[in-house]
């Protein structure tokens, strides 16, 4: 078992850890570019670029915007994010692997804080989780992904947390360290094709937003024509009624 | 906010369409379409969404959407729909998820190979009716952007859902009857408002003004050169006397040169609400009659899409940084009584009063204080709704919908019910609403729910404390 431990946190976390970063700068260039064409494509430079700011900043940190509604849920997800973020990138041990392997690290956390964190972000998460099922506007909209994303992401939480808190048989530990080293394998490996691309997204939002709202002069003509009812637009009577002229050079995939 | 009663259920909800016409065409919708092609229908609906993706920016916004929407449900508590009814289709991220799923599923790698995989058939007829619903059921106001910590905008989706659905024939009667007046009719405007009609208005009101306050006001028409190009909401010339008269009895105090063009007079543009190039074409019927006259800005009258549509879009289609600066009247009066040249009496509306804000202008913090200040300056009880301002709550009328009479029942028992409750709280005798489709809304709505309060526009209060001289 100890071997399949150390190849988890070894080759396997490098993989992960790899193809985690460069999906996400995949997106994130990706998003980057489409912006990049949207503005050149619109005839309309005025960019607000002071409530951009403002807006998207005002998200990253919304401790003065997030308790004013669903103070519950808030509370619960922003302290979940936090123990998401401080624990796996500043635990002690995970910044001593780091030195190891790397030769360089950062400054950690104390040990009491971050165990802390960890429970403080498997409740939450347990919250997030079970809220899923208790505010009915929630209900209907969770897929399948959304359901089983906080509880994938508190298993390397709880197993960390018992690996080192616990006074465990070592059979116990190991078992739990692979679980604790493959979950989170497997987080890393996941992220970039989920929801979970807003950790590097977030910050884009609002200039997306602004930017589709930048409807290209012709567009709309252009549409018509390319659907074969640039002679028909939508205004005149009826002009449905006919079949449209199947349109070659556009078709769904 | 106290749920609907069942009985208010049956009757916001009871559609008035015969039955054979919603078989005909496949559409269970309360509001009256146009027949057209019903065949193929899921299609076709994809060629107009890969149509509007290849020519438009929608792409990158959608791709965002999908990669980042998290269905927190947060935005359910900014919804005046949902809080009505309480039904989980009417969350906005559940009515964006209709045409996000479709955009996943057909237009991104992930969803094509997902779907061969595991035998997705995709669109179908069915979730076509759905959308065809639940995008009119929304009045596209926005306020559920604000409180999306992912910055989905779903007004956006909205307003992408109903265009694509547009290109297939499915658009509200009332609107597509509105729109081909004001783009292919005789009188080129969404009321049918001929000019012999206009000018005969014109006068009627100048008279008005003599008789009402005893100065000689004029209304001018085809001013070339003149400074400002005046398009007010064209019901306004049919339902809105003393909104004019307030407008136009500014401009004389100010003395600045202003004009009302016999070419164009409309500022309506319903294609904000369902079709980019529908708010192309009419948003360059401003630009013509501004080019025919010389005139130096667009000015628009107290409209808030009419105003969206012109400030957004006239540098979008007619120019960029080169296009002519829109403003509106607010703005223009604010201004006017900021640098002195408009007096005001201060207490001139003694009853309480209380102010709306339009969503389409109040939401960018576009115009948010400046008529509050006027009103301010000129009410001696002067309240404010809650929420207010960027936060403001729709009148149950956005998006078009208050164009649409079959569905007024819908408006004033569901979309609007929130505004109602504010509307009473503050125990207003006047609401100011400076919006043409907000005025109507509210009106249906305080007859509804038997509210003793007037919906006025702000230049109607205006009007009575101009001091001359």
């Amino acid at each position: 078992m100890e071997s399949w431990i150390e190849f988890g946190r070894g080759p396997l976390f490098r993989i992960a850890f790899s193809l985690m970063l460069l999906g996400l700068a995949r997106i994130f260039a990706l998003t980057v570019l489409g912006l990049v064409e949207a503005y050149g494509r619109s005839s309309d430079k005025i960019v607000n670029w002071r409530e951009v700011r403002n807006q998207t900043i005002a998200w990253l940190f919304p401790m003065n915007r997030l308790w004013r509604k669903r103070p519950v849920y808030s509370t619960i997800s922003f302290f979940f994010h936090l123990g998401l973020l401080l624990v796996p990138l500043f635990l002690a041990a995970h910044v001593l692997l780091w030195k190891r392997a790397a030769g360089f690290a950062w400054p950690a956390l104390p040990q009491r804080l971050s165990n802390y964190l960890a429970l403080v972000a498997i409740v939450a998460g347990l919250g997030l989780f079970s809220g899923r099922f208790l505010y009915p506007a929630a209900r209907k909209l969770s897929r399948r992904q959304d359901l089983a994303w906080p509880l994938l992401l508190v298993l390397p939480f709880i197993t960390g947390y018992v690996c080192s808190n616990l006074a465990i048989r070592p059979t116990t530990y190991d078992a739990m360290m692979l679980v604790h080293v493959y979950s989170a394998n497997l987080i890393m490996l996941l992220i970039p094709f989920t929801k979970i691309a807003h950790c590097v997204l977030a910050p884009l939002s609002q200039i997306v937003t602004a930017m589709a709202w930048k409807f290209p002069a012709g567009a709309g003509d252009r549409v018509a024509a390319t659907l074969g009812h640039a002679d028909r637009p939508t205004w005149v009577k009826n002009s449905r009624m006919v079949q449209a002229a199947p349109a070659d050079e556009v078709s769904a995939k | 906010m106290e749920p609907l009663s069942t009985e208010e259920r049956r009757k916001a909800f009871a559609s008035a369409k015969k039955p054979d016409i919603v078989r005909k065409q496949r559409l269970p919708v309360r509001y009256h379409v146009e027949d057209f092609d019903v065949t193929d229908r899921p299609r076709r609906f994809l060629q107009a969404f890969a149509a509007i993706l290849k020519h438009t920016n929608y792409r990158v916004a959608l791709d965002h959407y999908v990669r980042v929407s998290a269905k927190c449900a947060r935005c359910s508590v900014k919804c005046q729909v949902y809080l009505a009814t309480g039904d989980e289709r009417d969350v906005p991220c559940h009515r964006s998820e209709l045409l996000l799923s479709v955009y996943r599923r057909h237009f991104t790698v992930s969803g094509v190979l997902r779907a061969r995989v595991l035998g997705d058939a995709g669109l179908t007829d069915d979730k076509i009716q759905e959308m065809a619903e639940s995008f009119y059921n929304c009045t596209a106001c926005r306020r559920c952007y604000f409180e999306c910590p992912m910055g989905v905008d779903h007004g956006l989706i909205t307003h992408l859902g109903r265009y694509i659905l547009s290109e297939i024939g499915i658009v509200p009667r009332a609107l597509a009857v509105s729109v081909r007046e004001q783009l292919l009719g005789a009188t080129g405007n969404t009321s049918a408002v001929p000019v012999p009609a206009l000018i005969d208005t014109l006068e009627f009101l100048s008279e008005e003004i003599k008789d009402g306050i005893g100065v000689d006001v004029s209304f001018p028409v085809d001013r070339q050169g003149a400074e400002y190009l005046f398009l007010p909401a064209v019901s306004d010339f049919l339902m809105e006397a003393e909104t004019l008269m307030g407008n136009a009895t500014v401009f004389h105090a100010t003395g600045d040169s202003w004009t009302i063009g016999t070419g164009y007079f409309d500022g309506i543009n319903y294609g904000l609400f369902y079709s980019d190039q529908i708010l192309e074409h009419v948003v360059k019927k401003i630009q013509v009659e501004a080019q025919r006259l010389g005139v130096r800005k667009i000015l628009i009258g107290e409209c808030g899409h009419a105003s969206r549509s012109a400030k957004y879009f006239y540098p979008a289609f007619c120019g960029g940084k080169d296009a002519l600066p829109v403003i509106n009247i607010m703005e223009y009066t604010h201004q006017a009584w900021k640098e002195g040249r408009l007096k005001l009496k201060a207490g001139a509306i003694a009853e309480r009063v209380t102010y709306h804000d339009p969503c389409n202008i109040a939401r960018p913090g576009w115009i948010v204080e400046q008529p509050r200040e006027l009103l301010k300056a000129i009410c001696g009880d002067y309240v404010e709704m809650t929420p207010n301002r960027r936060d403001n709550i729709c009148c149950g009328g956005g998006g078009g919908t208050v164009s649409i009479d079959e569905i007024q029942p819908y408006r004033t028992l569901v979309g609007g019910k929130a505004k109602a409750d504010q509307i009473r709280a503050t125990g207003a005798k006047y609401c100011v609403a400076p919006c043409a489709n907000c005025k109507k809304q509210l009106r249906e709505l305080v007859a509804e729910h038997g509210i003793d309060c007037q919906i006025v526009g702000l230049h109607d209060l205006l009007y009575k404390a101009i001091v001359f001289g």
